[in-house]
C-alpha cells in the first residue's frame, strides 16, 4: 500500500502513464503543485487508472485559483491531510 | 509519533519543491512528529546558501530550514558532491580547494550520500520533494 505523490501537470502524459502502470489496487494518489490541474473535471481522462483513490492538496489548488473547481470524485486535503496520508501509508513514492 | 526525513531535490525559488517541503516540514513538527533530517540533493543544495537574500516580504527558505534545526533539532544535510559541483562550500572545503570564500555554514552540514541511505533506513518515513 503506497502513497504516490505527483507534482506534474496533466500535460506530462508520460509520467501519468508510468504511474498508472505502477499503481497498486490499494494505493493512494495525492496531486500536489502543478498536478492540481489534473483535478479539474476536464482533465479526468488522465486519472482513469487510479480508481478514484485520489486526493489533491488544497493549498496548491488555492494558489492556482482552482479551489471549488475540483472533480467531485477527488478528495481535497490540506497540509494536515497530506501528513495524515503519510501516517497511514508506510511508503511514499514521488513522481516528477 | 513517527520519525520523518525529507529529501529535497529542488532549487529555492526555481520550482515549488523547496517551498512544498518546508510547508510539509512545518506541518510534521507542529503535529507531534519528529523531523529527524532534511537531505538536500542535486539542485536542492542551493537551499543551504548562507548568501541567500530574498526580498523581505518573501519566504526566506534558508532561514526556514535553520529555524527547524533551532526549534526541533532537525539535521540539515547537504550532499557534498552535489554542493562542490555547484559552488556550495563550507569553510573547510573552500580551504581544501584553495578557494577564497565559502557559503555553507552551520547548522547546514556537508555530508556524503551515506547519510541519505541512513535517513532512508532509520526513519519511519522518507518523503521526496523534487522539481
Amino acid at each position: 500500500m503506497l502513497l504516490h505523490l505527483l507534482n506534474r501537470s496533466p500535460q506530462s502524459t508520460a509520467v501519468y502513464r508510468d504511474l498508472g502502470e505502477a499503481f497498486g489496487v490499494n494505493d493512494q494518489l495525492l496531486l500536489i503543485e502543478d498536478a492540481c490541474y489534473a483535478a479539474l473535471p476536464a482533465a479526468s481522462g488522465v486519472l482513469a487508472a487510479f480508481g478514484g483513490r485520489i486526493s489533491v492538496l488544497e493549498e496548491d489548488l488555492v494558489s492556482r485559483g482552482l479551489a471549488g473547481r475540483v472533480s467531485p470524485a477527488i478528495t481535497v486535503v490540506d497540509m494536515k491531510g497530506f501528513l495524515a496520508l503519510t501516517e497511514t501509508h508506510e511508503r511514499c513514492v514521488s513522481w516528477f | 509519533m513517527l520519525n520523518y526525513a525529507l529529501l529535497v531535490h529542488g532549487a529555492p525559488y526555481s520550482h515549488q519543491a523547496a517551498l512544498s517541503a518546508l510547508r510539509f516540514a512545518d506541518t510534521v513538527v507542529t503535529s507531534g512528529h519528529r523531523l529527524v533530517s532534511v537531505f538536500f540533493y542535486h539542485d536542492g543544495v542551493h537551499n543551504a546558501s548562507a548568501l541567500m537574500s530574498p526580498p523581505q516580504d518573501e519566504v526566506h527558505l534558508a532561514e526556514g530550514w535553520q529555524r527547524l534545526h533551532q526549534d526541533y533539532g532537525t539535521q540539515l544535510l547537504v550532499c557534498i558532491a552535489a554542493g562542490l559541483r555547484r559552488g556550495l562550500l563550507s569553510a573547510d572545503e573552500a580551504n581544501r580547494h584553495g578557494l577564497a570564500s565559502h557559503n555553507v555554514e552551520a547548522p547546514f552540514e556537508l555530508t556524503g550520500i551515506g547519510q541519505l541511505v541512513d535517513a532512508m533506513l532509520n526513519n519511519d518515513r522518507l518523503i521526496t520533494f523534487a522539481p
